[in-house]
């Protein structure tokens, strides 16, 4: 390589280091955007405003651990590695507990309520959740990306996850269109399982846990013998 | 010393990524504050189809026709738009959050689409999550990340199946990317 070309490549590399240097201000810019945006809803819905800060710290959080549930699912097969799996795992551990606090004073101790009012993310089990779930993981990583993930990529500047985002959008609707011939197929003939209407509270939380930190051990064994990045 | 104790917070919360363990903690404890306050865990997808169904209406197609915003607690909320609804705070908010951590770090940067498979590949993912998601009732979020610790069976079997279909399509891009 010539010298002066070399000259060029170090000209280059500092004026992407100055660029670099100039984003602090517009995450400035921003921050100061992002909190005039809270104060217009803390006045006019508090939900709302709590939401979007909550979102906020998502978002911020999802970028500065590189948050990819594509990523906990792809590189156990890809490359062997369990890190964000293990991640993913921890969280869901935190998570039952303080889910399982909130869904309990909810329902006042009394678990027999009806399904449709506990709190929290319960639906039909069935055919069409593992249809739905194996499209889900075969979509997330041929495109590179989860719903958050993709959020989270947008935001970084990722145009490519743009292209994602309309596919999403087509997609829901192509799958709301057709709701109607897959509720009549499966989801109607599905129940929704809730575990603690089977085996209560302190039961279902001890054997989640239980169940999350056996496969937290199996990940972490898996990892040792196959991370071809550790080797 | 304050400005060097300023330094070192800006060293190691702003400018230098985290663990992912550190992440999934955070997360977990904002799903849990979200759930707290609005009653509803993290959810994402059925913010896109509100966002579509919302485009698709200014063309004159009417929702209340379609099955699936009249079953399953599907319908809009009083008082909410498919364009003003929680989770189109949540989202935008998702993003901006992302964005302002890129760029209090310096990382944001616009990266193009490399090549004509690469778009077809994100097209085609985009789809088949967005149907998937509608089938199993939530994403890798609302069907995965808030239902698991919302004790329902179903938040299981998509785990179990998610990673099926993982393998598939790493299967898949084997085949036609790499």
């Amino acid at each position: 390589m010539s010298s002066s070309k070399i000259q060029e490549l170090k000209k280059n590399r500092q004026l992407n280091y100055k660029g670099k240097k100039n984003q602090l201000k517009y995450g400035l810019i921003f921050i100061m955007i992002v909190s005039f945006i809270y104060l217009y809803l803390f006045r006019n819905n508090f939900i709302y405003s709590i939401i979007w800060l909550l979102g906020l710290f998502i978002g911020f959080t999802l970028q500065k651990s590189r948050f990819c549930f594509t990523a906990s699912f792809r590189d156990p097969i890809m490359v062997g590695s369990t890190s964000i799996f293990k991640a993913v795992i921890i969280a869901f551990i935190i998570s039952t507990v303080g889910f399982a606090i909130i869904q309990y004073k909810s329902l006042g101790g009394n678990i027999d309520t009806d399904i449709m009012k506990i709190p929290g993310q319960i639906a039909p089990v069935g055919v069409h959740t593992a249809l739905g779930a194996i499209l889900f993981g075969i979509g997330m990583v041929i495109a590179g990306g989860c719903a958050s993930g993709t959020l989270m990529r947008i935001g970084e500047g990722f145009i490519l996850q743009l292209i994602v985002l309309i596919g999403f959008v087509i997609g829901t609707l192509l799958g709301a269109r057709h709701f109607e011939f897959w509720d009549k197929l499966f989801i109607s003939k599905s129940p929704a399982i809730y575990i603690p209407h089977y085996l209560g509270f302190p039961l279902s939380i001890t054997i989640q846990i239980l169940v999350l930190i056996i496969l937290y051990y199996i990940a972490d064994w898996y990892d040792k013998n196959n991370n071809m990045m550790a080797m | 010393m304050i400005k060097g104790d300023y330094m070192k917070f800006y060293q190691k919360i702003i400018k230098k990524p985290w663990t992912y363990v550190v992440g999934g903690i955070i997360l977990a404890i904002l799903n849990i504050i979200l759930f707290w306050f609005s009653g509803k865990t993290w959810r994402i997808t059925s913010g896109f189809l509100y966002w579509g169904m919302g485009i698709l209406e200014k063309f004159g197609l009417e929702h209340s026709n379609w099955y699936y915003f009249n079953v399953y607690g599907n319908e809009l909320t009083k008082g909410k738009t498919f364009f003003n609804n929680e989770y189109t705070i949540l989202n935008l908010a998702v993003i901006l959050g992302a964005l302002i951590a890129a760029l209090l770090a310096s990382e944001f940067k616009w990266k193009k689409i490399k090549s004509k498979k690469q778009l077809v590949f994100a097209l085609l993912g985009g789809i088949l999550m967005g149907y998937g998601s509608r089938l199993s009732f939530g994403c890798n979020i609302g069907a995965y990340f808030s239902a698991i610790p919302s004790f329902s069976l179903h938040g299981w079997v998509y785990a179990i199946f998610m990673f099926v279909g993982a393998w598939i399509g790493c299967k898949l891009l084997f085949k036609f990317l790499l």
